[in-house]
């Protein structure tokens, strides 16, 4: 397998030089940019299997980038440098397709592997499941920017949480997540919170759409790791 | 404003308008010449009670003014305190983000630099690996300590979940998680749970399950952490007028009287704290968690003798 090109963005030189050095040591082709239009044009030219962007940046930020990206038809995923927190933000997020977030500051080895995990979900050409306005999976539909939830057709409720939850697990199909994974997912950042915050809203998924834990078709509880979304999940289109 | 002096200029009014009108009246019935007289036929008694009770009739009304008065100026002025407290609040917030803003670069290119000084650890030899040990150790100290300060902004101003929250479980979810965590690390610890059945169980709470717990969590681990291994750790739940309270009592050194009032501001550690692991924000985080969810959380302490932590959250 060939290295994978990734196309760092960050205003700060001294961020850009040593994750640049950290992500060339662990076997990937980087390049540099500075700000949002330095990037859009070593794009063009360069062709990177993955962009990672910082958000404030001059001239052009990373918003911006991706939203400049999406607009031409360009699917090349991004990780935006940045917290995913509040539903409004969630739903932006969603607007400019972004592939994952990670908050600064984090452990250099985080961003390694989740750029390794954008990777592998991404289809090359094909948007990614975080863009889908509706996710459906068998007899189970999600309107992600309504937050309403179908099964067999039949419409069900699932509290706030529950229902991002469901969100993260089904744009994240067949990966296991750690609860600590998940209540970060949650909640935009780290929550010193009991792993049972996490169980107690998958069982309310099982409950709500009838999912049995012992034969799930949607959540899968993989012993003493985490869960996973196991069924098969494409994208919807809104009737 | 303006509604404000009406409500006030208006029973002026009523008040002065007989007596212009009889002004009025009189002026009226002498420009006529006539001399006019009245005759009343009370008997003194009688006479001498009305003067009497007009006459207190006239002083209540006063002091009732004053009293009306006094009382718009206590409104005035606590609305004011609260609204300076808020500002204080905004502008605290504020500060929170600009730090987390100024520092989240610093320390992101820290620790992406820091892994490049040395690719291969076991190249280094005994003093330069725990000189590497140390810088990375505080780059990820400091790294946590943005976050934190940021969850706290952050905190204080996104929406909550409003849903259903057995307060007695989240209890029982705390303790059991420290209680396991204690015995994990060697250390069993006694902690009595006291929580009402009779008459009725604690009461419901609105609001965000996940941030009680940590706020009850938060409290618990203090106790712990702040009185000795063999000392119990009581915590009782009760509930007063539509109030829900859980009071963590630990029998520790307690907070020096000079302490008390700053513990629940950011950063703060006493001197107890010194030498025992901890960021300084756990009971900021409370304090946060209680104001959200229109309740409080204050302490009581006696150093020698312990401390007692009370929240308070309004009843469903």
């Amino acid at each position: 397998m060939t290295a994978p090109r990734v196309l760092l963005v960050d205003d700060e030189e001294a961020i850009r030089d040593g994750l640049a050095s950290f992500l060339t040591r662990s076997g990937m082709e980087v390049e540099t940019a500075g700000d949002g239009e330095a990037a859009l044009a070593l794009h063009a030219r360069w062709r990177p299997d993955i962009l990672v962007c910082d958000v404030l940046m001059p001239r052009l930020d990373g918003r911006s980038v991706v939203r400049r990206l999406r607009a031409a038809g360009d699917w090349t995923p991004v990780v935006l440098l940045t917290q995913v927190g509040e539903s409004s933000e969630r739903s932006a997020a969603l607007e400019e397709g972004a592939d994952d977030y990670l908050n600064k500051p984090f452990d250099p080895q985080e961003l390694h592997a989740r750029v390794r995990a954008v990777l592998r979900r991404a289809v090359p050409g094909e948007p990614p499941l975080v863009s889908a306005e509706r996710l459906v999976s068998g007899d189970l539909v999600l309107d992600r920017t309504a937050r309403r939830v179908w099964v067999a057709g039949r419409e069900v409720m699932l509290t706030p949480k529950a229902s991002l939850l469901l969100d993260y697990l089904m744009t994240h199909p067949d990966e296991l997540h750690t609860r600590e994974r998940l209540l970060e997912a949650l909640w935009g950042f780290e929550l010193a919170v009991s792993s049972r915050a996490v169980d107690h809203r998958v069982a309310e998924i099982r409950r709500v759409l009838g999912d049995d834990a012992a034969a799930p078709r949607y959540v899968e509880t993989v012993q003493s790791l985490g869960y996973r979304f196991c069924g098969a999940v494409q994208r919807g289109v809104r009737p | 404003m303006s509604d404000a002096r009406g409500r006030r200029v208006g029973p002026l009014l009523a008040a002065l308008l007989p007596g212009l009108l009889g002004l009025l009246a009189a002026g009226a019935l002498l420009g006529s010449g006539r001399s006019l007289r009245v005759v009343v036929g009370a008997p003194l008694p009688v006479a001498v009670a009305t003067v009497g009770l007009l006459v207190t009739a006239a002083a209540l009304a006063g002091a009732a003014l004053a009293r009306g008065r006094r009382r718009a100026v206590a409104v005035a002025a606590s609305a004011a305190e609260r609204a300076g407290r808020e500002d204080e609040r905004a502008a605290h917030r504020r500060f929170l983000l600009r730090l987390d803003h100024e520092m989240k670069n610093p320390v992101t290119a820290m620790r992406a630099a820091l892994p490049g000084v040395a690719p291969d650890r076991t190249l280094l030899d005994a003093g330069q690996a725990r000189a590497y040990d140390t810088l990375e150790q505080q780059a990820v100290r400091l790294s946590g300590l943005v976050a934190e300060l940021r969850k706290l902004a952050e905190l204080e101003t996104r929406p909550l979940d409003q849903e259903d929250v057995d307060l007695a479980q989240v209890v029982q979810d705390a303790v059991a998680d420290l209680g396991d965590q204690a015995a994990a690390s060697g250390v069993a610890r006694t902690i009595t749970v006291t929580l009402p059945r009779a008459p009725w169980p604690l009461p419901h709470v609105r609001g965000d399950a996940d941030l009680l717990y940590l706020a009850v969590h938060n409290l618990v681990a203090n106790a712990l952490k702040f009185s000795p291994a063999d000392s119990p750790v009581e915590v009782r739940g009760s509930d007063d007028d539509g109030v829900v309270v859980v009071e963590v009592a630990d029998s520790g050194a307690g907070i020096p009287e000079h302490e008390q009032a700053a513990v629940f501001d950011e950063l703060v550690r006493g001197e107890q704290a010194r030498g025992i692991p901890g960021s300084g924000l756990g009971l900021a985080l409370v304090r946060v968690v209680a104001q959200r969810h229109g309740g409080t959380v204050t302490l009581r302490s006696r150093p020698g003798q312990g401390t007692s932590a009370r929240l308070r959250l309004p009843a469903v």
